[in-house]
């Protein structure tokens, strides 16, 4: 395979990513059906920002956000059924149950181990031994500047941690469970070693004062844009989009089988990060994962960068093994 | 105890007719190509095939199974493949509702005893700040976004928002109690229409 130049390095010498919008797969069917998977993207975010805006107090709870979140991705595991991007990576009863069971984890017992030394504890911590009033400001921003805001600095602090991630081995080992997922679909994005969810939790929007309807909109943004970086669908997603956001084409990239390609798009939500600092790479991939594609069963999942951490630490402090005395002639 | 009474939780046993005038051979060849999946190995003796999977690809259509012993026996005039399949996911799920029911356990049992943030440990500052009603943006005003409530007086009530609640663990239980039962009619039938399918289809 001889790759494509993007800037100074060569992608898809390893293995197959398409680059370029126009070399991209399109919607296939009738009319109707391609209107819907053109528009569904724009329409969906606007609809979540235009209920969170408006909705009375009395509903703009964070337990209508997690309502709103699971029937939104059972909505998308319909479309995945209906319009799928590839058919290798069709949901099979076995990837359902690994991935809800991630899920499940993240809902459970995840919840609880990060309430005591999670981001959120971290940031109470420091606001109550700082005086922090002189970020009062915030609250007096439009709400959809503070969403925007709340949104960027976290997305921002993700860029350079995922990229931290990607370059430095003792976060990679963590993180490398995720990218051992062969294909996409919606509930991919929360496989992963445990450690590596709480390290990728860790933000610093929570220090920002802010309303809890700005706080509820950077969700409803969060989901409106990130809940596509897993999926399993294929959309003619807008030029203004995916110049702005992330898409399933970026991220998939990101997870192609080729070194190159997955040191790009590192951004969860703003993709215009990684074009401020040069690691957006525009284009798609089919065949993802690492070690040739091999899956990762769940009991390695859970244990890899533990082991894989103790072989490497072996190997370079570790006593050498005695040469092999050579055989007299 | 005699395993076998519990294990058709993760094993799946079954038989298929082979076509008439179907030879052993013949058979095997037809199935081979199931067996030539990444991550699989496996080794014929005979009427017998035995085989083993290892991280096996997410679309092999036999992932769920990790091993199992495929042979053909003569039922009188017919000749049929019973096959005998293992399934470490299927117990996974099976054995997943208990694994969520003792998270939720954990939660009751942190949440009694947690200790409750005495209101006294927020400063008076705090307090005063929290009470005060921060203003909408005159944009949003105009926009016609719902002002912000006055905090809620009632101390109980961000208590209790403190505290996990037990009520996802059990969802999840019983989701996986749910899938359970699917995967194990599901999972049955497929393997057992893909032998049939290779068997009788021109291939």
């Amino acid at each position: 395979m001889d790759g494509i130049r993007v800037g100074k390095r060569i992608i898809g010498s390893e293995a197959p990513v398409t680059i370029g919008w126009e070399n991209i797969g399109r919607v296939e069917g009738g009319p109707v059906k391609r209107f819907i998977f053109t528009w569904f993207q724009p329409v969906a975010l606007f609809a979540l920002i235009a209920f969170w805006y408006y909705a009375p107090n009395s509903i703009a709870k964070a337990s209508t956000a997690i309502g709103i979140g699971i029937a939104f991705k059972a909505l998308l595991l319909g479309l995945e059924w209906v319009n799928p991007r590839y058919d290798s990576w069709r949901l099979t009863w076995k990837e359902m149950v690994t991935d809800l069971f991630y899920v499940g984890l993240g809902y459970t017992v995840l919840r609880i181990v990060d309430g005591y030394i999670g981001s959120d504890a971290i940031v109470h911590a420091i606001q109550h031994s700082f005086d922090w009033d002189k970020f009062a400001w915030f609250t007096g921003l439009p709400l959809l500047v503070q969403a925007f805001l709340i949104s960027f600095i976290f997305d921002f602090g993700q860029y350079w941690m995922h990229r931290g991630m990607h370059n430095w081995y003792p976060l990679w080992l963590p993180h490398s469970v995720h990218h051992y997922i062969t294909q996409f679909n919606i509930n991919k994005g929360a496989v992963g070693n445990p450690v590596e969810l709480f390290l990728i939790g860790l933000g610093i929007g929570g220090l920002f004062d802010f309303l809890p309807r700005a706080a509820l909109l950077a969700g409803a943004i969060s989901l409106g844009v990130g809940v596509y970086m897993h999926i399993n669908v294929r959309f003619n997603t807008p030029r203004w989009w995916r110049f702005v956001f992330n898409t399933t084409e970026h991220h998939s990239v990101h997870h192609s089988q080729d070194f190159e390609a997955s040191r790009s798009n590192f951004a969860g939500i703003y993709i215009f990060i990684d074009r401020i600092f040069g690691t957006c790479v525009d284009g798609e991939a089919e065949v993802l994962g690492l070690e040739g594609g091999r899956r990762m069963a769940i009991r390695e999942q859970m244990t890899y960068p533990f082991t894989e951490g103790w072989r490497s630490l072996k190997e370079r402090f570790g006593r050498s093994a005695p040469a092999q005395p050579v055989a007299a002639e | 105890m005699n395993l076998r009474f519990i294990d058709w939780i993760w094993h799946v046993r079954g038989s298929v007719p082979l076509a008439p005038g179907q030879s052993e051979d013949e058979a095997f060849e037809r199935l081979d190509p199931l067996f030539r999946q990444g991550g699989t190995t496996h080794d014929r003796a005979e009427a017998t095939l035995t085989f083993t999977k290892k991280d096996q690809a997410a679309q092999d259509k036999m992932s769920v199974f990790d091993g199992g012993v495929l042979a053909i026996e003569n039922r009188g005039e017919a000749r049929v493949l019973r096959y005998h399949l293992t399934s470490r996911a299927l117990l996974f799920c099976f054995l997943a509702p208990l694994l969520f029911l003792a998270f939720a356990q954990l939660t009751v049992v942190i949440n009694k005893y947690q200790k409750p943030d005495s209101p006294a440990s927020e400063s008076a500052k705090e307090k005063a700040k929290k009470d005060e009603v921060r203003p909408l943006n005159p944009i949003d005003k105009a926009l016609g976004a719902p002002a912000p409530e006055k905090p809620d007086k009632d101390k109980k009530k961000d208590k209790d928002k403190d505290k996990s609640s037990p009520t996802p663990a059990y969802v999840f239980a019983a989701l996986f109690a749910a899938l359970y039962v699917i995967g194990r009619v599901l999972e049955d039938r497929l393997v057992r229409n893909l032998f049939r399918k290779r068997l009788h289809e021109a291939v």
